[in-house]
């Protein structure tokens, strides 16, 4: 049997340029839907409620970007569990059920230093049962909270391909979510698991420690709602805060996981040599 | 012009061409603020400071609230947040205006909320940050049924509000001046 129909032209020319044309308008039309998106909503003027300075210095002053410096301390022996830091940050957010922006974990140890670790739906609930399932006695029993610990050398930001994760002048670790991909990337690289990938909006999310109220002269949502004053928030660049008075003090202050030389912003008081 | 020198013309002139239409691609892709600060969008900064406020404080609210101010900052509760129990200013307070009624806890609600930071069943809590109760051993105690919601003796908002009064009246404790 003869074959009618010709063979397609396939020479080395021929076929070098049709792979090169398909190529790069499929790539071009893959990357051009990137980025705009919703940042019209964004940029709507939001209303400041008329609520009375907590850190004094940003409103109505002029914001030098690259002059601010931060700090946050958790004090764990004053940390009670309740998760009221737990709930507002949920809440302030709207943060998605089964993810977390920030936590509280239930630290147990025995006197064979072993150590249990639980932490409930994150401590939205509050801790209301002890544990049962622990036989030995218990040597001590703590709550550590947990958020971004603002990291000067920052993991996860120095792996994101596209830019959507960085590094303010004044030292907050944000998200870009008009650019980010979604890859999880930065999740793998956070040595404090502080980040998630958003099951609505698919981009990474993590703890901003509240810059839109910072840069608004407020506390984080969970500082100010703290009852006992466990989550510290302030300027470093006031002399009179808080945090600047303790880090400047002589209390033992501890960074977690300082061996990784992250050089965290987020610093611990009271914390035992168990807490990762 | 021989053939040769055609040829090269094309090559450049495409080289050329196609480094001026990348040049422009990149333009059109690259957002306009990005690399200000660093390798990134610097306006992803200004759309953070953006995002709207959900949660006042205790002031915002008790500047309405005068009635439930005078207890609540005379109490040993007065760090609590009001939104932590009652939820967000945001839900309540739109530019002004109320816009909707925040929840009140009730009955059993109000137990289980009270032992979420006062259970010394978990024996994280240091007695000098907050007072603990087992239950029902401090309702036996007290001789009340155990079926008592916290707030039958306690006021949420100031907890010691009527147990000082009764024990003033009761010449246990001084009256105050």
């Amino acid at each position: 049997m003869k074959i009618e129909q010709a063979p397609p032209k396939l020479d080395r020319r021929t076929f070098i340029k049709n792979v090169l044309t398909g190529s790069i308008t499929g790539s071009l039309l893959l990357i051009y839907p990137m980025g705009g998106g919703d940042a019209l909503d964004m940029l709507q003027p939001a209303t400041i409620p008329d609520i009375p300075v907590q850190i004094p210095g940003i409103r109505g002053e002029t914001y030098e970007i690259h002059e601010r410096k931060f700090a946050f301390i958790v004090d764990i022996t004053q940390c009670i569990g309740c998760g009221s830091c737990c709930v507002a940050d949920k809440r302030e957010y709207k943060v998605p059920d089964g993810y977390y922006r920030t936590w509280v974990e239930r630290y147990i140890k025995d006197f064979n230093d072993q150590v249990y670790v639980d932490c409930p739906n994150g401590g939205l609930d509050g801790y209301q049962t002890p544990r049962t399932d622990i036989e030995v006695q218990v040597r001590d029993t703590f709550f550590v909270p947990k958020l971004c610990n603002m990291c000067k050398e920052t993991p996860c930001t120095q792996v994101c391909p596209v830019g959507a994760t960085f590094t303010s002048p004044d030292g907050f670790v944000l998200m870009d979510s008009d650019r980010c991909v979604g890859c999880g990337y930065c999740i793998q690289a956070c040595p404090y698991s502080s980040r998630f990938l958003n099951p609505i909006t698919h981009t990474a999310e993590k703890c901003t420690w509240c810059y839109h109220r910072v840069r608004k002269g407020l506390l984080p949502a969970c500082v100010e709602v703290c009852p006992t004053g466990a989550r510290k928030f302030g300027s470093l660049r006031d002399e009179t805060s808080e945090v600047y008075k303790i880090l400047k003090g002589p209390g033992v202050l501890t960074v977690l996981k300082e061996s990784m030389g992250t050089w965290p912003a987020l610093y611990y008081l009271g914390a035992r040599l168990e807490v990762i | 012009m021989s053939n040769y020198e055609f040829r090269l013309i094309v090559v450049v002139a495409t080289i050329v061409v196609a480094t001026g239409i990348a040049f422009v691609v990149k333009a059109q892709l690259i957002p306009d603020s990005f690399g200000k600060y660093g390798h990134y969008r610097a306006d992803a900064i200004d759309e953070e400071t953006q995002r709207p406020i959900r949660h006042g404080t205790n002031t915002s609210c008790l500047k309405c609230h005068a009635y439930e101010a005078a207890i609540h900052l005379k109490g040993r509760h007065k760090t609590i947040s009001c939104e932590f129990c009652h939820g967000t200013y945001a839900d309540h307070i739109n530019n002004g205006k109320k816009i909707g009624a925040l929840p009140v806890k009730k009955d059993t609600e109000i137990t289980t909320l009270c032992l979420r930071c006062h259970n010394t069943e978990i024996k994280a809590r240091s007695q000098a940050v907050i007072k603990t109760v087992a239950m029902p051993e401090h309702l036996e105690s007290q001789k009340v049924k155990v079926t008592h919601t916290c707030n039958q003796c306690h006021h949420v908002h100031a907890p010691l509000k009527y147990i000082n009064r009764a024990k003033q009246i009761t010449g246990l404790m001084e009256a105050e001046s």
